[in-house]
């Protein structure tokens, strides 16, 4: 439904030029959850603003559907007002001199399509009920509330029913416990609708609970795109594991090839998933994350992967107990279930599952 | 966007203008202090010389006037800062009844033009006819105290009343936006309330009180009206009433290049002082603590004085508005001035207002005006729009030079811009401007650039951006946009700015009297100076009680009518 092919986006500020985007491609099918996730200055919301045609970049195509919307090989841009898309904005950008209804007529007040005063309440008061916000209609729009704004602008995006929609971080204005209620009743929406969505957050969590496909960008690049499970269990480099989730580190050299491989590390040799290609000596840094390692009592029954290190901090989370454990010179972090019996001090045995331990190449 | 850049012709076109507009007459006006020619369209570089300088700081005259004038602006600066204050603390920090009354009445002063008040104040202490004044002789006989309007006293004591509203709207903020926990956080640390009071309170307000203090002398020291009706006729001179004396001697050949020298240091004391403002502001800002939370400061309990504090704000209403407008009524009824007696009630008539109809000048001061003032505010709104617009929202190479072009105004004083545009009329023959209503309306448009860009500048910063990308991806074409969303959202200032301009261009006196030439450019502030000139009081009286009623009008549509401000910030981000 929407299709980038490599682009490319420069600006020219008072401090020199910035590449926000270098090479981008990717593909978003049809009614698919698409989210694009990165720190600030990554690039997403710069890519998002090229889809809608607020930004022009240098290089690159852009198809939504069918319709080539940009190509600066063919010298094609066609203006944000003639795309097929609705678009949520992070401000919400509500218009204040208008009252609810106006700002959700706006969109249908402004197709080329001839709508009767019948039609377009009746539009109108439908995209409201979507978003649960029949009965305010005569409010004048700053009289909203956080939430409610939040909704209006998503009625607004979606009362001319676009085949895409566009949104930049739409929760972070939020407050947390509307921002974790508004996540699901938000794909809820989009899915029962089937429109193609296009989001962009910093939030992981955000990304993992409501995407189909999650696109980690850095430095203008997308890094990996995968369902949300993949990315977060199998993150392919260093940036996305420390991205995404609490991740321990563990920087060691390829001891021997095979699945599992073998990598010895600082504080022993430990078995692990081998990235493809890896080769004997090779420097590779495994990761692991804290819910995986688990605490084991002597005498264990293997003594492979098993970490000997002194419980530095307990910190009780509720429904976790965090721990960190030094282990050598290297400070491991753990979860563990709440009622587990570990006290600051103690000396503790850690079981890295070897299928839990990813190496990648550093 | 695409459509920035191709404006770039026009980006260019508008700063030569502002450039110009600023620049050519303070260009002329160093250059005419310097000339030794009698009239400026003599004006020839062979003639250029430092006479004019000598002349002026030779004369012993000059150095009465440096103290006249620090003396009328230093004690009209305590006077208002002092009432000022005690206003802003009384609405905001203590109980005191009918506060509505303040915020409603204060603002309200500003419509009573600084010369009506002024004369009618004469009309009241002047020592030969004043009402008051002859009271105080019926009553004590020939030898009984008087008090004499037309004196430094006099000047103080109006001046000082009229700094009072702008003030006090600066301070109102300043004291509500105190955020009550540092007050607090004083008291827990073991402060008693006298000295948290001088160590947090007095110390956090400061810098706010100094940069208010340093707004009001600049007005102090710029404004012509109050020295000119109350100090010109006693021979007591300030910098704005002594340039207009030189220029517009009427026992000497006038001596133009000496006004230049003069309002050379005139300009350099009002720039300094505009300076130290804009640092202090910039202080201010940093000081203010903005925490977002809706709280009301603690409030003193008054007890026993809440009523007498409510009657010296009534007694500050009283004479700042309600007296002048009821002299100035009272006036325009009698056939002859006479002190206010049931014989001189009984004797009222409309004979001023018939003969105002008959009067015929003041048929074209009115029409002169009203178009001198729609074209000024229609002009001003538009050069500041465009102004701004470049500004804030373009990526134009001279943007922040153009922003501080438009800035430089405020620091001319109105007389000084008078002079310096009357050179460039008169050495600019080729335009034919001087002696037209055109001129005043260049004048005042220069002049009051600097306010129209400053607020332009605010209004356009909060409107966000995405409010019209919102439109575009709404499927609104540029032109629909503009129309629809920023249009609408930019009118509250655009209409905003238009009724100052009006509140003011109509009003002041100084800079059209330096361009006043003959009936084909008078307006009506300059008909109501000629006509006190000549006595006639109750034409005066008659014209001045429309005026304020016309005034009073349009500042209460200006706060009550359909200009409520969006709150657009809600959605900024």
């Amino acid at each position: 439904m929407i299709r980038i092919q490599n682009l490319h986006m420069r600006y020219r500020t008072d401090r020199g030029e910035v590449r926000a985007v270098r090479g981008i491609s990717l593909e978003i099918k049809q009614g698919q959850f698409y989210t694009l996730l990165g720190p600030s200055g990554c690039g997403k919301t710069t890519t998002l603003r090229s889809v809608a045609g607020l930004e022009t970049p240098q290089e690159g195509e852009i198809s939504i559907g069918d319709d080539l919307v940009f190509s600066s090989y063919r010298g094609i841009s066609i203006p944000p007002y003639k795309r097929d898309i609705g678009m949520v904005f992070q401000s919400y950008a509500i218009w204040p001199h208008m009252h609810v209804f106006d700002n959700v007529a706006f969109p249908l007040r402004e197709m080329k399509r001839r709508f009767s005063r019948q039609e377009i309440r009746e539009k109108v008061y439908q995209a409201l009920s979507l978003v649960q916000l029949r009965g305010l209609e005569d409010r004048p729009a700053p009289f909203l509330s956080g939430g409610q704004q939040q909704r209006l602008a998503l009625a607004r995006a979606l009362v001319k029913e676009p085949r895409v929609l566009l949104l930049d971080e739409p929760l972070s204005n939020l407050d947390a416990k509307l921002r974790e209620e508004t996540r699901f009743e938000l794909r809820e929406l989009v899915k029962r609708l089937g429109i193609t969505t296009l989001y962009v957050t910093h939030d992981q969590l955000e990304a993992l609970t409501m995407s189909d496909i999650v696109a980690v960008m850095d430095q203008g690049r997308i890094v990996q795109e995968a369902p949300p499970m993949e990315i977060y269990q199998s993150p392919r480099e260093r940036f996305v594991a420390n991205f995404i989730g609490l991740t321990n580190f563990l920087e060691g050299r390829v001891k021997k090839t095979g699945q599992p491989g073998e990598v010895e590390t600082s504080s022993g040799a430990l078995k692990c998933i081998l990235p493809e290609g890896a080769a004997v000596g090779e420097t590779v840094v495994i990761v692991i994350r804290p819910e995986d390692i688990e605490l084991v009592s002597e005498p264990s029954r293997q003594d492979e992967n098993i970490l000997e290190g002194k419980v530095d901090a307990v910190i009780f989370m509720g429904d976790t107990l965090e721990c960190q454990v030094a282990v050598g010179t290297k400070m491991m972090r753990i979860k563990l279930h709440p009622s587990s019996p570990v006290a600051r001090g103690e000396t503790v045995r850690l079981e890295l599952p070897a299928e839990r331990c990813r190496a990648l190449k550093s | 966007m695409g459509v920035i850049s191709r404006l770039h012709l026009w980006q260019h076109g508008l700063f030569l203008l502002v450039l110009f507009l600023v620049l050519a007459p303070l260009l002329f006006l160093i250059l005419g202090s310097f000339s030794t020619a009698r009239l400026p369209a003599d004006f020839s570089l062979s003639t250029m010389g430092v006479a004019n300088y000598l002349k002026v700081y030779s004369d012993p005259g000059t150095y009465e006037l440096f103290a006249n004038t620090v003396v009328y602006v230093a004690g009209s600066v305590a006077l208002g800062t002092g009432l000022a204050v005690s206003l802003a603390w009384l609405v905001e920090r203590t109980n005191m009844p009918g506060k509505i009354w303040v915020y409603a009445g204060v603002p309200m002063t500003l419509a009573v033009p600084g010369m009506l008040q002024a004369m009618a104040w004469v009309l009241l202490l002047s020592p030969r006819i004043g009402f008051i004044n002859k009271m105080l002789k019926d009553l004590f006989g020939p030898q009984a105290p008087i008090i004499d309007i037309y004196s430094l006293g006099g000047m103080i004591f109006l001046e000082g009343l009229r700094l009072v509203p702008t003030a006090f709207l600066m301070l109102v903020p300043l004291m509500r936006s105190m955020d009550p926990t540092l007050e607090e956080a004083a008291a827990v640390s073991g402060a008693k309330p006298s000295s948290s009071m001088r160590k947090i309170t007095l110390r956090l307000l400061a810098p706010g009180l100094v940069a208010v203090m340093i707004y009001q002398a600049m007005t102090a020291l710029e404004v012509f009206e109050i020295p000119g009706v109350l100090g010109l006729p006693a021979g007591i001179y300030v910098f704005s009433t002594k340039i207009y004396a030189i220029v517009r001697s009427a026992t000497f050949m006038p001596v133009y290049g000496q006004a230049n020298a003069l309002a050379m240091v005139y300009l350099v004391i009002a720039v300094v002082t505009t300076y130290l403002y804009t640092r202090m502001i910039s202080r201010v800002e940093r000081y203010t603590i903005i925490t977002g939370k809706g709280y009301r400061p603690r409030q003193m309990e008054l007890r026993k004085w809440r009523l007498p504090a409510l009657g010296i704000v009534f007694l500050f209403l009283f004479f700042s508005i309600v007296l002048p407008f009821l002299v100035f009524l009272y006036t325009s009824f009698l056939p002859y001035l006479q002190s206010p007696s049931w014989q001189a009630l009984q004797g009222m008539t409309l004979k001023n207002y018939r003969l105002l109809a008959e009067y015929g000048e003041v048929g074209s001061a009115l029409t002169n005006t009203v178009i001198m003032v729609v074209v000024t505010a229609s002009v001003t709104t538009l050069l500041s729009f465009l102004v701004s617009l470049v500004v804030v929202r373009s990526n134009f190479w001279g943007r922040k030079l153009l922003d501080q072009l438009a800035f430089v105004p405020h620091a001319i004083p109105g007389i000084v811009m008078g002079i310096a545009f009357f050179w460039v009329f008169l050495k600019l023959d080729f335009l034919p401007i001087y002696g037209t209503i055109w001129a005043i309306s260049i004048g005042f448009t220069v002049n009051f650039l600097s306010y129209g860009t400053r607020s332009m500048n605010a209004s356009l910063l909060q409107i966000h951006k995405e409010l019209e990308e919102a439109a575009y991806v709404s499927g609104a074409p540029p032109w629909r946009t503009m129309w629809r969303i920023f249009f609408p959202l930019m009118l509250p200032t655009l209409s905003g700015i238009w009724i100052w301009v009006v509140l003011h261009a109509v009003r002041i006196a100084g800079m059209p009297l330096i361009l006043y030439e003959g009936p084909q450019n008078q307006v009506l502030a300059i008909l109501i100076w000629n006509m006190w000139d000549e006595g006639y009081v109750g034409g005066v009286a008659a014209i001045g009680t429309l005026l304020m009623i016309a005034l009073l009008f349009l500042t209460l549509a200006v706060r009550y009518g359909g200009f409520r401000r969006h709150s657009v910030q809600l959605v900024g981000s």
